[in-house]
């Protein structure tokens, strides 16, 4: 039996259960990775049902179809390049208004779509009920109630949008009608457009070269130059007749029609008392109890994870050592048994002894915050002292998992809007010490000089960011953005979700971190082999002993730490032939080998996450950058300690 | 620095008090730094609900001139204290 293969597109708003529904259709059959050459994350996954084979492709949360945002100028691309054969578009029941507002705009795709009208259960709660007929009627497209996360209805939308599938005609979607003095211009531009053939329908590109949307007038202009100017002269006309901007006007007159659609479709009838929700987000966002909550919440998560982590870290290496006798055993002890073990076998161990331990329960938590809302609280929170080093708010998130491990911060700076703020972030989270060095910071200076030493390296590894940040901010070229962020309504999140968010992420992780980690881990056991060590202490000795004032070993234990930032620590001691470091550095040598090994590079997996999502280019700049920074702020630092000390 | 637009009797988003409301009447855009579009933001606080004439209600804003959070269209929107400056609105008894 042949299958017949379908695809559908799911579409809509930032958090209005998107991604639950598409973890319910998909199951572990899911592909998430990126754009080509965008930083926009793409999540397909497939199914079988009644006899077809579905791909479904989860859009990225948007609200708009402009070119805002990456993820907008993804989105409209993919509905009208890929057309997929119906869109499925999740709807926030309880905030109908601003929902369908995007809508509309896909409906001037004019692309097949039904509706998955999502978390009636909570409008229902805040005292919105929905005439599900009438809706459907204004909207001309079908209307399926949900409650994605406890799976109500999802059965009845996949039905419903292979029925639409099957109907074959697309219906006629109630196109948004516009005031009279834009729609005489749409027609007058659609005339002009009859013999324009671009990706859009003719309509789309009429609103859009009104709007003044740069994407769409670059693809006009190739085919006929002479259209887009003769736009500008009639949006020109709209904006003196209405006193606004035209996209103004037609922005507007789009949400008046959608917020008439929804007070004609639901009634509201008030809730007698505030929901937990409205509660939890008044303490949440207080201005003394907020940060308060917010602090606590964050000592609490770093104090576990690292306890935690540091434990089961401990735990598996012994364990995992075990096997060295056997695989060397098998493959015998010569140089080809160093090869194995301590270049492939060695390496494997440190991803997983990373993976298990950090980064699965620092997923788990992450997505629990950010699915149960509580994200976009911190952001909100956080937003003026982001401010300070030139990002927003949102921005904190990327930097707070930073402390964790800077491969997910890495790969997170993707909730930023433009490519720009998602470099800076990335750059910016980089610079902040990992559980990894972590490690080197208490286990060298907190142990040996005293917490507050300690402490103190972590206050100027703030102000370094904060310093950096800026410097970086006023260098690359292009505009800040500020804040605009929906916070909504507090939920319960899906457990399922959250376990295949994080198992999906983690797969990300291991593919991208561990064959550097592996191939770096070999090189090195090569270079050891090859006797070539003791060449590069040589050679590196000029930095490290005369302008850093460490012992000439030192330089080989930075090179290993660039696999994992607490290799250095322990290459060290054994170079060292000591873990009591008291016996052989001096205060000052502690301190500046561990400020060293807290900015000189990004680990190679971080180097990777980096590659990954801003090409080699950038990458190759952050991580030089970042070693002759640190470099020269060892030595400097070593000049200036001595004076202490 | 709130300065007040007697004439058209408009002011920033950010005079308004906690859980006052007024009616956006425009939005400034930004001083503009010679490259980049202040278009934008402009566009994206549209897109985002804040068209002249849409009902704002400032909730409250974050200690230390941090963002405002205010509800549009029903929804609960949190906005950079810089972007709400930009926002102009009228109040209704005034």
């Amino acid at each position: 039996m042949t299958q017949k293969k379908l695809l559908i597109a799911l579409a809509g708003n930032a958090n209005v259960g998107k991604s639950v529904i598409f973890n319910y259709l998909t199951g572990l059959h899911q592909h998430i990775g990126n754009w080509p050459g965008k930083t926009v994350e793409r999540a397909e996954g497939t199914l079988h049902f009644k006899g077809y084979t579905i791909d479904i492709i989860d859009l990225p949360g948007i609200y708009s179809l402009s070119t805002y945002s990456l993820e907008e100028i993804v989105s409209r691309k993919y509905i009208t390049v890929e057309r997929p054969d119906v869109v499925i578009n999740v709807v926030d029941a309880s905030v109908l208004e601003r929902n369908l507002f995007f809508t509309l705009q896909l409906m001037e795709l004019e692309t097949p779509m039904v509706i998955a009208l999502n978390q009636v259960d909570m409008a229902k709660n805040k005292g919105i009920q929905i005439d599900l007929k009438k809706l459907e009627k204004l909207l001309g497209a079908p209307v399926v109630p949900t409650v994605a996360i406890k799976g109500i209805g999802i059965t009845k939308l996949l039905e419903k949008a292979i029925e639409t599938i099957e109907k074959g005609a697309v219906e006629k979607h109630a196109q948004a009608r516009y005031g009279e003095e834009v729609e005489e211009r749409i027609s007058a531009l659609m005339a002009m457009l009859s013999n324009v053939q671009v990706l859009y329908p003719p309509r789309y590109v009429a609103i859009k070269l009104l709007e003044g949307d740069e994407e769409i007038e670059r693809e006009v202009k190739k085919i006929d130059p002479k259209i887009v100017p003769a736009a500008k002269k009639l949006a020109d006309e709209i904006r003196s007749l209405h006193g606004h901007a035209c996209s103004t006007v037609i922005t507007s007159e789009r949400y008046e029609l959608a917020g008439c659609i929804a007070r004609n479709a639901q009634k509201l009838v008030f809730p007698i008392k505030p929901t937990w929700g409205e509660r939890l987000h008044n303490i949440t966002t207080h201005r003394v109890m907020g940060y308060a909550i917010l602090a606590s919440s964050l000592l609490l998560i770093f104090y576990s994870i690292f306890t935690f982590g540091g434990y089961t870290s401990e735990l598996l290496n012994n364990l995992l050592y075990e096997l060295e006798p056997i695989v060397k055993g098998a493959v015998g002890a010569g140089v080809a048994g160093e090869l194995v073990w301590g270049g492939i076998f060695e390496g494997i161990i440190a991803g997983i002894t990373i993976v298990l331990p950090y980064i699965i329960p620092f997923y788990l938590i992450l997505y629990f915050l950010e699915n149960s809302g509580y994200l976009s609280r911190i952001a909100f929170l956080m937003d003026n002292v982001m401010h300070k080093m030139g990002l927003h708010g949102k921005a904190f998130i990327p930097l707070m998992l930073g402390y964790g491990c800077n491969v997910p911060a890495c790969l997170g700076c993707k909730i930023m809007e433009t490519q720009r703020e998602r470099l800076l972030a990335a750059f910016v989270t980089t610079l902040v010490p990992c559980a990894a060095r972590t490690v080197i910071i208490l286990g060298l200076v907190g142990k040996f000089l005293g917490f507050q030493w300690a402490l103190t390296l972590y206050a100027f590894n703030l102000i370094v960011i904060f310093a950096l940040g800026r410097l970086a901010f006023k260098i690359v070229p292009g505009e800040p953005t500020a804040l605009i962020m929906e916070m909504p309504d507090y939920r319960l999140p899906h457990a399922k979700t959250i376990l295949k968010q994080t198992w999906f992420r983690v797969v990300e992780f291991v593919k991208i971190a561990f064959p550097l980690i592996i191939v770096g881990s070999l090189a090195l056991k090569l270079a050891e082999i090859a006797g070539l060590l003791d060449t590069l202490t040589a050679v590196l000795s000029p930095v490290t002993v005369l302008w850093l004032g460490l012992p000439a070993v030192a330089g080989i234990t930075l090179i290993f730490g660039i696999l994992r930032k607490e290799l250095a620590l322990i290459m060290l001691a054994t170079l060292l032939r000591t873990t009591n470091f008291a016996l052989v550095l001096s205060p000052v040598q502690m301190i500046v080998f561990t400020l060293v090994a807290m900015f000189y590079i990004p680990c190679t997996a971080t180097i990777a996450a980096l590659v990954k999502e801003f090409g080699w280019k950038k990458a190759l700049f952050v991580t030089v950058f970042e070693i002759v920074f640190a470099i020269i702020l060892g030595g400097i630092a070593l000049r200036l300690l001595t004076l202490v000390i | 620095m709130e300065k007040r637009n007697l004439e058209k009797c408009e002011v920033p988003l950010t005079a308004l008090k906690d859980k006052e409301t007024g009616t956006v009447t425009s939005i400034k855009s930004g001083r503009g730094r010679g490259r980049g579009r202040g278009w934008g933001f402009e566009k994206r606080l549209m897109d985002m609900g804040l068209t002249p004439g849409t009902k704002v209600t400032v909730v409250k804003s974050a200690p230390f001139h941090g963002p405002v959070e205010v509800l549009v269209r029903g929804s609960r929107l949190a906005l950079g204290r810089g972007m709400a400056e930009r926002i102009f609105v009228e109040t209704a008894n005034e």
